[in-house]
């Protein structure tokens, strides 16, 4: 059986993953550095096509680098993105494995309000959030995280479950571990694997609702973002295209990587899959 | 004072004139108009939402029209008489007009639509009829305004989309306010309501009874309703619709159609409208308590990039509160030019003496700016603002809400630093001018008025005096005072004129013939 080191670094199509993701990671990180001025800052006539010089990628309608948005609305993007994952990761956990732990009235309950919250349309439910609470990156993070929990919990319910009944589990009550030591000890480390594949899957969705959001100006009005970008350039498709087509090949391309690195980390981490 | 006196003889020769030019166009067409949003109802006696007058003004007719100078022209009314001390007005209405249901017009109409409609239940009506006490009916068409007190602006506030005039018999049954016809008008104008399709358009066909002998030309206006923008302008590129305008077309679209050799954009037809885009500040709190601090911020705003790249070239730098549409009829003033070239160095050192130094970043201070919310205009106008700011030290953070928060923000808690605005001056300065800086005009929890909260005794005189003057003199002399010192306040900052364009099929002739543009009745409209 090969290590999961070589399983997962071996996978060509992880490869091209994490070189897209380390790209758009350097561009949020170092932000700052590689587009020192305001992203927002008027710095050339408006329109410009990519190429023109000092503009790799052109201008937008009033003026502004469309390369500088994208390398700062990177940093946006993902810093929304990943918190809004880890947010909803730390809340479906506790509630899945609380639910799948205890069964019963506390699973019955628990798992009623989940389903509540699966049945409202993801999408105008956030769109519903962030109108009530303002836009900010604040409120998008809050918006994300709470359409995003529910397949967390399902997930890691049905693994809590599964666990439960194995032998060190048992072992463990015996031994008489309390509850949550036994939970959050034995239990919750042996159902890493699904968690971690869902949770970077998650990462790519909520970009797309980040983005989406910022679409539709509810987006944080101060930070640029690669969805705002695409709303601001949208009525200019005729006449200008660059304005939406070069962030939107920027989402797809790290939504697709996000995608091909949570396949190649299931593949890795599935026993199963191994050594097909 | 001097007495406006028409009489009946020069206008009758005037209509003569414009008919017997007119008489040679030929019948027939259908002319298809975009309006949006849809209106929610057609009922303009209650109700000033924009798009209803749209469809409604072709429906009624008002007891006056107006040229592009804003001066009266006949139409209900075929001569009229202002006493010399502006408390009596005389309207001598015409004797050939028929409402759509048969029954001719009388002066009981106009009493019943004055006093017990517009004035009892038209947002703008209320204050625009304040002081007429009574309308007195000596003869079937002879109507008498009787004032407490003069109100030379109400002359201005007699057209079709501002004052329809209803047949009493219809409108007299039930509450006016909820009244069964509110979605199936009845007036006396040129084109005949027949349909409305909820979510499609309005058919209006040829009233072939209209008063004006051989008008309208045209058999049928259709108005339709599409909400999506990029499918309003490929409606008007195939030559499917022949008319939009406010914005109903996105600018940068409105160029390319522009080059079309079957589309012609006019900017005309907003005189009486005047959309001026301003800034607004909250003077009652810092920093914006500070005159010095306002001037700067009036200093800062890049007037000609806005006009150019968020309008698309759709405007000119506004001079001050009133709309240079005024300049004509001289009820205008110049404030201060905040547009030199010079300005950021003023700004900034108007900013030192008003004691806000730079800190090691270059910072003065940080505010929050609003936005208004009525789309991606306002949007850019704002992160244009927001730079324009950063240029004087000035940190401004952007925040957009939805509509019904903002006008709270703005006009019942002040809980606002800085906000875009957008304000019509409408037909004449004391109808929407006033409304923005009087004094009797800072009223919690009612929506565009005075949010700057600022006012001053000598403005607040200045104010009053135009209000009540009836002669053109007294008023005109009245804004040249007030304009430079409300300017030099700068309790808001007039950013820009809106030019609206107006998109236009080449296949029709005489569409806009009035500064109400798409307002107007289309009488005069005909097949090129």
């Amino acid at each position: 059986m090969k290590s999961f080191n070589a399983r997962f670094y071996g996978n060509p199509r992880v490869y091209l993953g994490l070189v897209w993701l380390a790209l758009v990671l350097i561009a949020a990180l170092f932000a700052g550095v590689l587009a020192p001025r305001d992203p927002f800052a008027i710095v050339g006539q408006p329109f410009l096509p990519p190429g023109s010089e000092g503009f790799l990628l052109g201008t937008d309608s009033l003026g502004r680098d469309v390369l500088a948005g994208l390398i700062h609305g990177a940093r946006t993007t993902l810093m929304i993105a990943v918190l809004s994952t880890v947010a909803a990761i730390a809340f479906g956990t506790v509630l899945g494995a609380l639910a799948g732990y205890y069964g019963g009235i506390v699973d019955d309950i628990l798992m009623r309000l989940t389903e509540f919250f699966q049945t409202i349309p993801w999408f105008l439910f956030a769109i519903v959030l962030v109108a009530i609470l303002s836009p900010s990156a604040m409120n998008l993070v809050i918006a994300i995280a709470v359409v995003s929990w529910p397949p967390i919990a399902r997930v890691v319910r049905a693994e809590v479950m599964a666990v439960k009944a194995r032998e060190f589990v048992q072992a463990a009550v015996v031994a008489g571990q309390r509850d949550m030591g036994i939970l959050f000890g034995q239990i919750l480390p042996n159902t890493l694997s699904p968690l971690i594949v869902t949770g970077s899957l998650m990462v790519a969705t909520a970009i797309l609702i980040e983005s989406a959001l910022s679409f539709l100006g509810l987006g944080s009005p101060g930070q640029m973002s690669w969805g705002f970008q695409i709303g601001a350039g949208r009525s200019f498709l005729r006449d200008a295209w660059w304005l939406v087509t070069v962030p939107g090949i920027v989402i797809l391309l790290t939504v697709l990587a996000i995608n091909l690195i949570g396949e190649g980390l299931n593949d890795a981490l599935n026993p199963r899959l191994a050594d097909l | 004072m001097k007495s406006f006196f028409l009489t009946a003889a020069g206008l009758a020769l005037a209509t003569a004139l414009s008919v017997g030019g007119a008489m040679a166009q030929s019948q027939g067409g259908t002319l298809v108009q975009i309006t949006q949003p849809e209106p929610p109802n057609l009922a303009p006696y209650v109700s000033t939402s924009g798009p209803i007058a749209q469809v409604t003004s072709k429906v009624f007719d008002g007891l006056l029209e107006y040229n592009f100078d804003l001066e009266p022209q006949p139409s209900l009314a075929e001569s009229w008489e202002v006493s010399a001390d502006g408390l009596t007005i005389t309207f001598n209405l015409r004797e050939d007009v028929v409402f759509h249901d048969g029954t001719p017009l009388t002066s009981e109409d106009v009493r019943f639509t004055i006093m017990d409609v517009l004035r009892e239940a038209h947002p703008r009506g209320i204050a625009t009829f304040r002081n007429v006490t009574a309308v007195e009916t000596p003869d079937s068409h002879t109507a008498i305004f009787r004032l407490d007190a003069p109100a030379p602006y109400l002359m201005k506030a007699l057209h079709s989309a501002e004052s329809p005039i209803l047949p009493a018999h219809i409108y007299a049954e039930g509450d006016i306010r909820a009244h069964g016809n509110a979605n199936e008008p009845i007036g006396s104008g040129p084109f005949v309501f027949t349909e409305w399709r909820r979510g499609e358009f309005v058919r209006l066909d040829r009233n072939d009874n209209y008063w004006r002998d051989g008008q309208p030309y045209l058999d049928r206006i259709v108005v339709r309703f599409i909400a999506d923008a990029s499918t309003r302008t490929a409606v008007l590129e195939q030559g499917e619709a022949h008319i939009a305008g406010f914005g109903a077309v996105p600018y940068q679209d409105v160029r390319r159609l522009e080059a079309l050799d079957t589309i012609e954009v006019t900017t005309r037809g907003y005189e009486m409208i005047s959309p001026i885009v301003e800034i607004i500040f909250n003077t009652q709190e810092p920093p914006f308590d500070n005159q010095m601090v306002r001037q700067a911020v009036n200093y800062a705003i890049d007037r000609q990039f806005v006009i150019d790249n968020v309008w698309f070239g759709y405007g000119v730098p506004a001079s001050g509160p009133i709309s240079s549409n005024f300049e004509p009829s001289g009820l205008f003033g110049r404030g201060i030019d905040f547009s030199v070239p010079d300005r950021i160095d003023i700004a900034n050192r108007l900013l030192d003496e008003a004691g806000f130094p730079r800190d090691a970043d270059g910072i003065r201070f940080e505010i929050i700016h609003d936005v208004t919310p009525y789309g991606e205009e306002w949007q850019r106008f704002g992160e244009i603002t927001v730079q324009n700011l950063a240029e004087i030290g000035i940190r401004a953070t952007l925040r957009y809400e939805d509509l019904p928060t903002w006008l709270a923000r703005t006009y019942t808690d002040y809980d606002f630093q800085l906000t875009s605005n957008f304000l019509f001056n409408q037909a004449d300065p004391v109808i929407g001018v006033h409304r923005g800086i009087h004094s009797d005009r800072i009223l919690p929890g009612t929506v565009f008025v005075n949010g700057s909260r600022w006012s001053s005794p000598e403005t607040d005189a200045l104010m009053n005096a135009a209000t009540v003057a009836t002669d053109a003199a007294t008023r005109q002399e009245a804004y040249q005072a007030l304009v430079p010192l409300v300017t030099e306040a700068s309790p808001v900052a007039y950013v820009l004129e809106l030019r609206y364009p107006t998109v236009l099929s080449t296949q029709f002739s005489d569409v806009i013939t009035t500064p109400i543009g798409i307002y107007g009745n289309y009488a005069f409209t005909h097949q090129r």
